[in-house]
């Protein structure tokens, strides 16, 4: 037999859920902008009903827990793209600095530099006997070094840059590798429970996509709900709850910034920068060990064959007092490259006398020897005897700029791949404003209800009670 | 679909962003009238455009050295000139004494006046200068060329000025030849020598040839019958006719008519009043003015073909700022309408935007 009492309590249960179920449209209109945030909502059930003879009534209603509503295929698919979002992204930012050191559609660089170069040695070539022409060609060579210089400085120091990016990725994902360690530990509490930890579970989705963004890793949801990543091979970043650091040293012979990392707390640290292969760290370190070590290679290699060919033709030749030439470009022997070592010589910065422009004793109107290496411009030398310098130089701009515009390509598709992802999720995951004011509506008139319920009852209590005065 | 807030949001950011990325960049095109403001603009048309730029800057250098060469060239037309004139006086004087029945000693005396008067002339103009620089003392343009008795003191250098890719002029045409007939072609004209080193390899051939050239010069000079004999006509002296020696059609193997020497034999022989060397001095100073008059036309051509040159390398010079400008320019046309067109997706997107974020179910509900 019905019992107004139970009528009383199952209002009162009802009320109770239409406020948890309106605490969950708050929070979720609360965290309608928070990253990474899924919707929740209340799974309710109906209560264990109660046989009485013949009738079976129902008990009300109760909250069986709070669950988030996402995909986790889709999540997954999230993580991968943005891992590889974060490689292109980086490249692309890297390669445009590198470009700029190239870029002679807005500044004079070692084209227009070569270029004038080799003319001082055809304006030398008209006037050999003129101290004018001869600065010209003296300055013009200090100056062609001087612009080798400044392109390797600039690749350097775009290197040294990078070298500060590694540092600074490195510190992020340490600092997310704790905290999702943390969040590992937590999210085992609680669910051992038997509740799902909603918020914690998306918080470690969130960094986990963060996290894959900066550096390519793989983690494995196992028991209880703990997640372990790994890096580079078999870097063990997480395991259940406990972290372990990735570490920056600076190597001893390339002062290059490299990454290591140890398995136990006295461990030896052993290097993984070369295992790293994709996210914002993967492409800096692409950019910085391979490509601008390959361009530097480049550049040095223009700068050695034009001071070699320079020198081999200039000591074939007599200065203007008729002795012979010595080398025209100088390198200092201390220096740590070519480039960084390449001057005019010397003996013809203090007197350009020295430069030795004609093959014939004392004779100062000649300029066989100008000749020859004003020629040396359009002589294929470079790639084994099939471009000139300039060839050479323009093909290394147009793979600088082939280069740097395939990466700016494959940023955007891989932003509009992500950008579709995420709607994706969003339409899942995120909160709708109007959904969540039809539930607000609902709750609160299901709240109303019950409490209408529980009056009633109420009435009723009063009615039976009022029986006894008649 | 289900549509959230977030998404609306995301989408009017993305949208306005990419909106004014687009205008940011036609707007930088404008202001630079630069299709190609960095190399993967256009990577192809980037590195043609160095390649376009520097083929503009060497025609610039190529059209300089061809004023240089002009110039010096032109100096030497005038000399020569000047030099036929005086040859054609000297000759004149001569048939008149040679003929001059009449002519006594003291008539031929003074023409011999005149004569030697002319020499000191041919001495002028044979140290001609250009600036700072001696224009017949072939590669010796410092020094004098030639002392007042007519030795050379020059070499025979050819000065050669590049005008084109792989085209070299000789700019010069050294005193030996003129003034000396020394290295004359098969013919009799002095020609530029072909050879310019163009290679480190080519160079140091060049230079093992110049010496085995100066050496047999040396050993040809030693000979004999190649000393020169000073003194008064002597009319056996074979140097000062056009001679050949050696094999024909070897390059520098005639030797032409010693202009300084003739005219000088010329002021003795009138002065001792020898019939004879006045005589042959005739036909001597024929071919004096015939070998001057071939360099002339030799300089002329030259003169001509730097010319020519100097007509196509402008062109050249145009081709190849066409060239950079039709890769690099930005078409102004597109881009300002470009610009409008970005102009009014902006604004439309604007609009929409405030359409889009606006309404929500909360805006109704009392």
């Amino acid at each position: 037999m019905a019992k107004i009492h139970s009528m009383m309590d199952i209002g009162k249960r009802s009320m109770m859920n239409s406020q948890t179920a309106l605490q969950t449209v708050a929070h979720n209109i609360a965290n309608k902008t928070t990253e990474g945030f899924s919707r929740q909502r209340v799974d309710q059930v109906t209560a264990q009903p109660v046989n009485e003879g013949r009738l079976q009534l129902g008990m009300g209603a109760r909250a069986a827990a709070v669950t988030r509503i996402n995909n986790p295929v889709l999540d997954k698919q999230l993580q991968l793209e943005g891992g590889k979002m974060g490689f292109a992204d980086s490249r692309s930012e890297s390669l445009a600095r590198v470009e700029q050191v190239f870029n002679e559609q807005q500044n004079k660089g070692i084209n227009h530099y070569v270029s004038d170069f080799f003319n001082s040695w055809r304006e030398l070539s008209n006037n050999p006997e003129s101290l004018t022409s001869r600065t010209m060609v003296k300055e013009a060579g200090q100056a062609l070094a001087g612009d080798f210089k400044r392109v390797f400085g600039q690749l350097t120091a775009v290197q040294k840059d990078i070298d500060g990016q590694v540092k600074m990725h490195v510190d992020e994902i340490n600092k997310m590798t704790k905290e999702i360690a943390g969040l590992n530990e937590k999210i085992a509490n609680v669910e051992i429970l038997g509740n799902p930890a909603n918020d914690q579970r998306d918080r470690r989705d969130l960094l986990l996509k963060k996290l894959n963004e900066k550096i390519d890793i793989k983690f494995a949801e196992g028991d209880n709900g703990i997640v372990n990543v790994s890096t580079a091979g078999n870097a063990l970043l997480v395991t259940g709850f406990d972290q372990r650091n990735l570490e920056v040293a600076q190597d001893g012979q390339t002062d290059r910034n490299r990454i290591y990392f140890r398995d136990t707390e006295n461990g030896t640290p052993f290097e993984v920068t070369e295992r790293v292969k994709s996210g914002a760290l993967g492409g800096v370190l692409s950019i910085r060990d391979s490509y601008i070590e390959g361009l530097k290679d480049s550049v040095e290699e223009l700068a050695t064959t034009i001071a070699n060919e320079v020198n081999q033709a200039h000591v074939e030749g007599l200065d203007r007092k008729s002795r012979g030439g010595g080398v025209f470009f100088e390198v200092d022997a201390k220096a740590p490259s070519v480039i960084e070592g390449l001057k005019v010589a010397e003996d013809i910065q203090n007197d350009v006398g020295r430069i030795a422009a004609g093959s014939h004793d004392k004779s100062v109107g000649d300029n066989t020897v100008a000749h020859v290496i004003s020629n040396l411009q359009y002589r294929e030398i470079l790639d084994e005897g099939a471009s000139t310098f300039d060839d050479f130089y323009a093909a290394n701009i147009g793979q600088v700029g082939a280069i740097a515009n395939q990466a700016n390509m494959d940023k955007a598709s891989q932003t509009d791949v992500v950008k579709q992802l995420s709607t994706l999720r969003d339409s899942i995951s995120g909160v709708s404003l109007d959904e969540e004011t039809v539930k607000m509506i609902e709750y609160q008139k299901a709240f109303e209800a019950s409490a209408r319920v529980i009056k009633t009852a109420d009435e009723m209590f009063e009615t039976v009670l009022n029986l006894k005065r008649l | 679909m289900r549509v959230t807030d977030k998404m609306g949001f995301n989408q009017v950011t993305s949208n306005l962003q990419k909106n004014r990325s687009e205008m940011s960049d036609l707007q930088n095109q404008a202001a630079t009238q630069k299709r190609i403001n960095k190399p993967s603009d256009d990577p192809v048309a980037a590195a043609r455009v160095l390649g376009a730029r520097s083929d503009e800057k060497m025609n610039k250098q190529f059209l300089k050295n061809i004023d240089v060469a002009r110039s010096f060239l032109e100096t030497a037309d005038v000399s020569l000139n000047e030099l036929t004139e005086n040859l054609v006086r000297a000759k004149e004087l001569t048939l008149q004494a040679a003929n001059d029945p009449g002519g006594g000693e003291e008539t031929r005396r003074i023409t011999a006046l005149e004569i030697a008067q002319i020499y000191n002339q041919a001495i002028q103009v044979a140290n001609r200068k250009l600036g700072e620089r001696y224009v017949f003392g072939g590669f010796k343009t410092n020094h004098q060329p030639f002392d007042n008795s007519g030795n050379y003191h020059g070499d025979d250098g050819d000065i050669k000025i590049q005008i084109n890719k792989d085209t070299y002029v000789a700019m010069n045409v050294s005193g030996d030849k003129i003034f000396q007939g020394q290295g004359l072609g098969g013919d009799g004209i002095a020609r530029q020598k072909s050879d310019t080193p163009k290679s480190t390899d080519e160079l140091q051939e060049y230079k093992q040839q110049e010496f085995e050239r100066n050496q047999k010069k040396i050993e040809r000079e030693s000979q004999p019958n190649n000393v020169e004999l000073r003194g008064p006509a002597s009319v056996s002296d074979t140097r000062r006719k056009a001679t050949r020696v050696g094999p024909p059609g070897e390059d520098y193997d005639t030797v032409g008519i010693n202009i300084l020497q003739t005219l000088k034999d010329l002021e003795i022989g009138l002065k001792v009043n020898d019939k004879e060397v006045i005589q042959e001095s005739i036909d001597n100073l024929d071919q004096a003015i015939s070998q001057v008059v071939n360099t002339r036309a030799q300089v002329g051509s030259r003169i001509m073909a730097l010319t020519n040159t100097g007509e196509t390398l402008q062109k050249q010079i145009i081709e190849n700022k066409g060239t950079a400008s039709s890769l690099e320019d930005a078409d102004l046309f597109q881009v300002v309408s470009d610009i409008q067109k970005g102009e009014s997706t902006l604004k439309a997107t604007l609009e929409t935007s405030g359409k889009v974020i606006q309404p929500s179910l909360m805006d109704f509900i009392k």
